[in-house]
């Protein structure tokens, strides 16, 4: 694997004394989507946070597009190449739509309000919201708000995207549309970073899989690889409960 | 009810009640309004003081809120009337002394000082009230620090903080009395006044007690006006 986007070394992250990631390694390249999967309270959302910083990990060291994050010092302008979508939206209320998506551009990146508009209406386009763009986030859905959060991440043109349990808080039918938007991205080529559940769209979607566990990577494998053939016991396990489910 | 008492309001309306009403109703509202935008500054830095990452700051805020909110008002009152100038170097003691409205400055200050640290109070529980996810999706879009609190969660904790910050404001009014004690000549000062010259308490009082609430009635209309021109589509409506 030449010239990672993301490598992640020997990472340490502890929240008192509970070990939330424990010497974690992986390396990810240009173009590819990964999956990571696992149980609850496994570490796979602590390690999305620590690729932006969210997190402040005590040990290792995250390498993002060849620059270091712990020697970083200008943190805005590395998590302005970074987008991220969270569970619950987290959409700004008392914006429209459309300033949701523009204010980081305009304000974190001093884009001209039109030129920032503009892009934000292609984007909203691109995600099929563009007739919302005037609405406050409280009058759309919880897919449309959603899909307009992935506008917003996706308005600083990330090299990377780091997707946390995206569809964890939809009604079913609203996850369909959010997959979409998200499939259809992997298939631009963007580089992105999935925690998720959705076990049909990693199989048809993700490069490959990371299986974490208590705060370790436990297995990774190439996406068929990993559904027809888990080598790590507690990912078999996992498999059987999240596939077959009673 | 059988009151053995003739009222006669009329006398309000000639001087020197007249007078001493008016004085007292501009006073009130005068040294009410002015505390009250000294306060809004004042609680907002030190509001904003005790969210930051600095342990220092944090502790200056918590200090003061803590000594100016734990001292009943009326007692801070004396100790700026008759201690502090006390703790002046002679030079500055005289000047003080020598200025106008000492009693009305000392009020200005021991009102607007108590009132920030309970307005300092509604701002930190107001942005501790925003989910952190707020901060998170606007760290990660590349806002700075004073960015996010600027344009995210400042907008969104003020809209949370108006019925509070609206009670404080009423508060205000309402705790300008106190500065009669230091012989501010507001309105319950005026009532007092009154009252002494023509042994007429009730109709005194009564005037005192309709200015506070007709000037609490008009914050009331304004908040709830603020409230609704702010208010956020798609969010539950407070009302």
């Amino acid at each position: 694997m030449s010239d990672p986007l993301v490598s992640i070394r020997n990472l340490g992250l502890r929240y008192g004394t509970f070990r939330a990631l424990e010497d974690v390694s992986a390396d990810f390249s240009r173009g590819t989507c990964i999956v990571i999967c696992g149980p609850s309270g496994s570490g796979k959302s602590s390690l999305l946070r620590c690729i932006n910083r969210l997190e402040e990990f005590q040990d290792g060291d995250v390498v993002f597009d060849g620059a270091s994050l712990r020697a970083c010092r200008d943190l805005p302008r590395l998590r302005s190449e970074i987008g991220m979508v969270f569970q619950h939206f987290e959409l700004y209320p008392h914006l429209s739509v459309l300033d949701n998506v523009t204010l980081a551009p305009r304000i974190a990146k001093g884009k001209p309000r039109q030129e920032a508009e503009e892009t934000a209406r292609r984007l909203l386009d691109r995600v099929g919201i563009g007739d919302q763009a005037g609405k406050f986030p409280g009058e759309l859905s919880g897919g449309q708000q959603q899909r307009a959060a992935i506008a917003r991440a996706l308005a600083l043109e990330p090299k990377l995207m780091l997707f946390d349990e995206p569809t964890s808080a939809l009604d079913p039918e609203m996850i369909a549309e959010v997959l979409r938007v998200m499939r259809d991205l992997a298939r631009n080529g963007m580089t992105m970073l999935v925690v998720t559940h959705e076990m049909a769209f990693a199989r048809e979607v993700a490069d490959e899989i990371v299986f974490m566990d208590k705060g370790r990577i436990v297995e990774r494998a190439e996406t068929a690889r990993f559904f027809s053939a888990p080598t790590a016991p507690r990912a078999r396990e996992f498999l059987d409960r999240i596939l077959h489910r009673l | 009810m059988n009151l053995n008492y003739t009222f006669n309001w009329g006398m309000l309306l000639v001087d020197p009640a007249r007078s001493w009403i008016l004085n007292g109703i501009a006073m009130t509202i005068g040294l009410s309004l002015l505390a009250w935008v000294f306060a809004l500054a004042i609680g907002v830095t030190i509001g904003s003081m005790r969210m930051t990452r600095s342990r220092w700051l944090r502790f200056l805020g918590g200090a003061y809120v803590e000594l100016f909110r734990n001292v009943p008002l009326l007692v801070q009152l004396f100790i700026w009337f008759f201690v502090f100038p006390l703790l002046l170097p002679r030079d500055w003691m005289m000047a003080w002394n020598g200025l106008d409205h000492v009693p009305l400055l000392t009020a200005l200050i021991g009102l607007s000082l108590y009132m920030a640290a309970r307005v300092a109070e509604q701002i930190r529980s107001g942005i501790a009230a925003i989910p952190k996810g707020q901060f998170a999706a606007a760290r990660s879009t590349g806002l700075g620090e004073f960015q996010v609190y600027r344009h995210v969660i400042a907008p969104y904790a003020f809209r949370v903080m108006i019925p509070a910050i609206a009670s404080e404001f009423m508060t205000t009014f309402k705790n300008s009395a106190l500065a009669l004690t230091i012989g501010v000549a507001e309105i319950t000062y005026a009532a007092r006044s009154i009252e002494s010259w023509s042994f007429r308490g009730i109709e005194a009082f009564t005037v005192a007690s309709a200015t506070y609430m007709t000037t609490t009635a008009f914050v009331v209309l304004f908040m709830g006006w603020l409230e609704r021109r702010l208010r956020i589509p798609g969010l539950i409506a407070r009302r």
